[in-house]
């Protein structure tokens, strides 16, 4: 049997400076509209498969429940569908809601480490931030690494059959100016 | 200095603190110091309520003691305070327009944040104040006689509870009924919340005691074309629709239904949402108040192809002897004049075809809860037995809450009543068909005499209670418990799961509304509403039923979303308060009018085209053109279209708004 453990929350364990960062993004201000009413839960197609249905995230995000909230499975579950935003009584900007916590999370480095969406996400953005377009088969190649090993090994026979049909080069394409793009991608971000 | 009117001003400033509500924004100090330096200020005081005895007291003994002949006060809104404070004026001694009002409060301290900023713009409005009042004069006012009856528009149970308020006091009541029958919606519940007394037998009574009253005068299946007038003497057109059967000759007997060439009902009725059908000469429902038949123009044979046996009338003329019917019957005009008018319009509910995921219109088993009010209704269309559209019992049934409320994308607001009338069809529904009932609510809103214990015996009944708000109602079922059900889809926000809920029929609880004629029974009335489309009170507390209008009260779900009991307070409310007008006798009219000066009129004609209110007339012995001062509301078009700037208007004359404009860029 597991240990069991304490579920009571003390205010030592939120963390307010989330909830005002949440708030000072664009859409984040929304936040605070809702009522709570599980429409974009019930309105989700992918909430079924979700740890926290997404009501339950948006109120976490607003009481400072970081850890829980960055930790979660849903922000990345979410396909940003928009369904729930449109359908939201208070116009809660739900799925832009749902991005921040994704950036926060990577930028933390807070997402669950052996979930392959958050992986599978930041090696696509490092991949096209290098190189300007992905490489299916070192995206594919690097995320599994990290994910499970195994599962790369017993994917071998797959990726060989579809070498031989040169759907998976392996060699490295990249475009041209890549530090435009790199400057480009700088200044989107706030010249960062 | 410049002087007004030959007398030299002795200027009295009074700054308010209103509590914190001004002293917390305004630096009041400095604002008196400020004005007790400006020309012909002799005293400059601040007090912290100047709307308080003492504060209308330090006017009053300055007036006396420093011989004042003008007084400012920087308070609060002049709709609030300008009374008092003319009055206080007056009783110092000094005519009442002598005074003049600042707003500091809504115009200063609560729109600006800045304390710096804020003072010096509560400073720029007290000097255009004392620029101002130099040129004011001492105006007399009007007094007008009030005309004893009053106009109702609107009988549903607040009209009808005025009517029969006003009329047992002994005035004469006009009350206006757009349909065939008076009694609004209350006439189509059966059951009423949450002492679940039945409609019928609460009001039935009333609206009789409404006919057999001397003092009302019905007017059913009715409109008000035109308001005139000013209170205590409006006077109003009433357009009265031809029904195609003589009102004092029909009986109700139901002779001239029977014989109609339909030998069975065969369009949708009006009265029973669609869910029974009527033949086109009807009586909306038994208990319809007067009780008299009426002929749809739309359906009738007669009326589209003149080429009917009229066996209606027939039987009318032959078989009761009161030949009652006539196709010929045209609208008519009738003029009224009363001192008090009392709107009492009520309601339209959300139209549930603007939600397509909840399918009402789509699956025939959706119903909106008006529907059901007739399904359960032992007078309605099935006699009081729930069968949904396809002749079956429903065995589980959910019914969802707030459709079309609380939601940014439809009505913000919440409808009030909805909580209260889901739990009551939710206990009628268990009661008679045993089926298992699910309430979806976003929070259940019990606030009243009774309410609670009326949600915790529902509770106690066996009904579910399913915290959250509905995203859709679908036929696409996967589970065999679900085949040929709807699903309802929701999160269950407590548990925190999605749920599929399967169940026989569908309840949309839908919300209250502005009626679609608001705006155009608003500009009628020259009264306000607010932005969602409700009649506006002028004091969310302290005047709930009078208008910005003087003499034009409000009553009931017209004002905004409220149940029975609400409304029947609000209107006994409203008949006080133009019992309160008429009893008084006399009202004073403002002197904010037009005037001519005779000797300036070269009598062009062109102001008397142009007044929306037709108060100017012309005298043509002396070529000039005349206002009539009781007709006139002061609107100042003439004012600004004189060519010959014959015409000023009191209180806001060419002198005093230059004077105050100088006052506000001196600072
Ligand atoms: C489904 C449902 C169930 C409800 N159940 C309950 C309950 O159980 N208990 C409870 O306390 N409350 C209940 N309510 C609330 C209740 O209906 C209202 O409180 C009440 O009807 C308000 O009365 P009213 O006279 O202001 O308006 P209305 O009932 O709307 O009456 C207004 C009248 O004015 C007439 N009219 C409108 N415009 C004009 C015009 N321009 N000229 C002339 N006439 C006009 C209309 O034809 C109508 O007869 C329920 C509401 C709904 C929707
Ligand atoms: S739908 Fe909107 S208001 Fe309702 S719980 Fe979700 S975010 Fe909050
Ligand atoms: S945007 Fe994301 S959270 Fe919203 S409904 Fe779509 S998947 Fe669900």
């Amino acid at each position: 049997m597991e240990a069991i453990q304490r579920t009571v929350k003390y205010e030592a364990d939120l963390s307010p400076q989330f909830s005002e960062e949440i708030r000072h993004l664009p859409g984040g201000e929304t936040l605070w509209h809702c009522i709570q009413c599980g429409l974009c839960s019930a309105s989700c197609p992918l909430s079924i498969y979700m740890d926290y249905t997404p009501r339950r995230i948006m109120a976490m995000t607003r009481e400072g429940f970081k850890e829980e909230v960055l930790q979660s499975k849903t922000i990345w579950l979410c396909a940003s569908c928009y369904a729930c935003t449109v359908f939201c009584p208070q116009q809660v900007e739900i799925t832009h809601i749902m991005y921040h916590l994704k950036q926060m999370a990577i930028r933390e480095k807070r997402y669950p480490r052996n979930f392959p969406i958050p992986v599978l996400a930041r090696e696509f953005s490092t991949w096209v931030r290098n190189h300007g377009r992905v490489s299916e088969f070192w995206v594919v190649f690097r995320t599994w690494r990290k994910i499970a090993i195994g599962r790369l090994l017993r994917m071998i026979p797959q990726g060989l059959k579809l070498m031989r049909l040169r759907r998976l080069p392996i060699s490295v394409h990249s475009i041209r100016q890549r530090r435009q793009l790199k400057k480009l991608l700088a200044q989107m971000n706030g010249g960062a | 200095m410049k002087q007004g009117n030959g007398t030299v001003p002795r200027i009295g400033v009074y700054v308010c603190h209103c509590g914190t509500n001004i002293a917390g924004n305004v630096d009041v100090k400095a604002v008196v110091d400020f004005a007790s330096k400006l020309p012909g200020v002799v005293v400059a005081r601040e007090y912290k309520y100047m709307c308080s005895d003492p504060g209308q007291s330090l006017i009053k003994n300055d007036i006396r003691e420093k011989n004042l002949n003008r007084v400012i006060v920087a308070s609060c809104s002049p709709h609030l305070h300008e009374h008092t404070f003319r009055h206080a004026t007056l009783e110092g001694g000094q005519n009442p327009y002598l005074f003049h009002m600042v707003n500091i409060r809504e115009q200063v301290s609560w729109v600006t944040e800045d304390k710096m900023s804020a003072t010096e713009k509560a400073k720029a409005l007290v000097e255009a104040a004392v620029y101002r009042v130099r040129y004011h004069e001492a105006l007399e006012t009007k007094e007008v006689p009030v005309n004893p009856d009053v106009l109702i528009i609107g009988g549903g149970i607040a009209g009808i509870t005025a009517a029969l308020t006003l009329a047992n006091a002994g005035k004469k009541v006009y009350l206006v009924e757009r349909d065939y029958s008076i009694g609004g919606h209350m006439a189509k519940f059966d059951k009423t919340f949450p002492t679940l007394d039945c409609a019928s037998c609460i009001l039935t009574p009333k609206m009789t005691a409404v006919k057999d009253h001397p003092n009302i005068h019905l007017f059913t299946y009715s409109e008000i074309l035109e308001i005139d007038g000013y209170v205590g003497n409006f006077t109003a057109r009433i357009l009265k629709k031809p029904r195609y059967v003589i009102e004092d000759r029909c009986i109700g007997c139901y002779v001239c239904v029977e014989h109609c060439v339909y030998k069975t009902p065969k369009f949708p009725s009006e009265f029973d949402e669609g869910l029974g059908l009527r033949k086109p000469v009807f009586i909306p429902f038994p208990q319809a108040v007067p009780l008299i038949a009426a002929i749809d123009p739309e359906t009738c044979i007669e009326f589209k192809s003149h080429r009917c046996k009229k066996t209606c009338q027939e039987a009318c003329r032959d078989l009761v002897g009161r030949d009652a019917i006539d196709f010929t019957q045209r609208e008519e005009v009738v003029e009224v004049q009363v001192g008090a008018i009392i709107v009492a319009t009520g309601f339209k509910t959300f139209d549930a075809r603007r939600i397509p995921e909840y399918g009402y219109g789509r699956y025939p088993n959706v119903y909106t809860s008006l529907e059901i009010e007739r399904l359960v209704n032992s007078s309605g269309p099935t006699g009081g037995e729930i069968v949904m559209r396809d002749g079956r019992k429903p065995r589980r049934v959910g019914i969802i809450h707030c459709v079309g409320s609380r939601d940014r994308n439809f009505n913000p607001w919440c409808s009030r009543v909805c909580c209260m009338y889901s739990l009551k069809l939710a206990h009628l529904v268990r009661e008679r068909t045993g089926a298992e009932v699910y309430n979806f609510y976003i929070d259940i809103r019990t606030p009243g005499k009774g309410y609670e214990e009326f949600y915790e015996k529902l509770m106690q009944e066996g009904v579910h209670f399913i915290r959250g708000k509905v995203a859709e109602v679908t036929d696409w079922t996967i589970t065999p418990e679900e085949t040929g059900k709807l699903v309802i889809r929701v999160e269950d926000s407590l548990v925190g799961v999605v749920r599929r809920i399967p169940v026989d029929m569908v309840i949309l609880s839908v919300g209250l509304e502005p009626r679609d004629d608001a705006e155009e029974v608003r500009r009628q009335l020259n009264i306000s509403c607010s932005s969602e489309g409700w009649f506006l009170e002028r004091h969310p507390k302290l005047a709930p039923v009078s208008t910005f209008t003087d003499g034009i009260f409000i009553a009931g779900a017209c004002q905004g979303p409220k149940d029975i009991p609400d409304t029947v307070a609000q209107a006994g409310a409203a008949a006080a308060e133009a019992l309160a007008l008429i009893d008084r006798g006399s009202v004073e009219l403002e002197p904010n009018i037009a005037v001519i000066d005779e000797q300036k009129c070269s009598g062009c004609h062109v102001c008397i085209a142009l007044c929306p209110y037709s108060a100017i007339a012309f005298n043509e012995e002396k070529n000039v053109a005349v206002i009539n001062e009781a007709l006139c509301k002061g609107c100042g078009v003439c004012v600004g279209t004189c060519p010959s700037k014959a015409i000023t208007q009191q209180l806001f004359t060419d002198e005093e708004l230059l004077a105050e404009i100088e006052g506000v860029l001196l600072v």
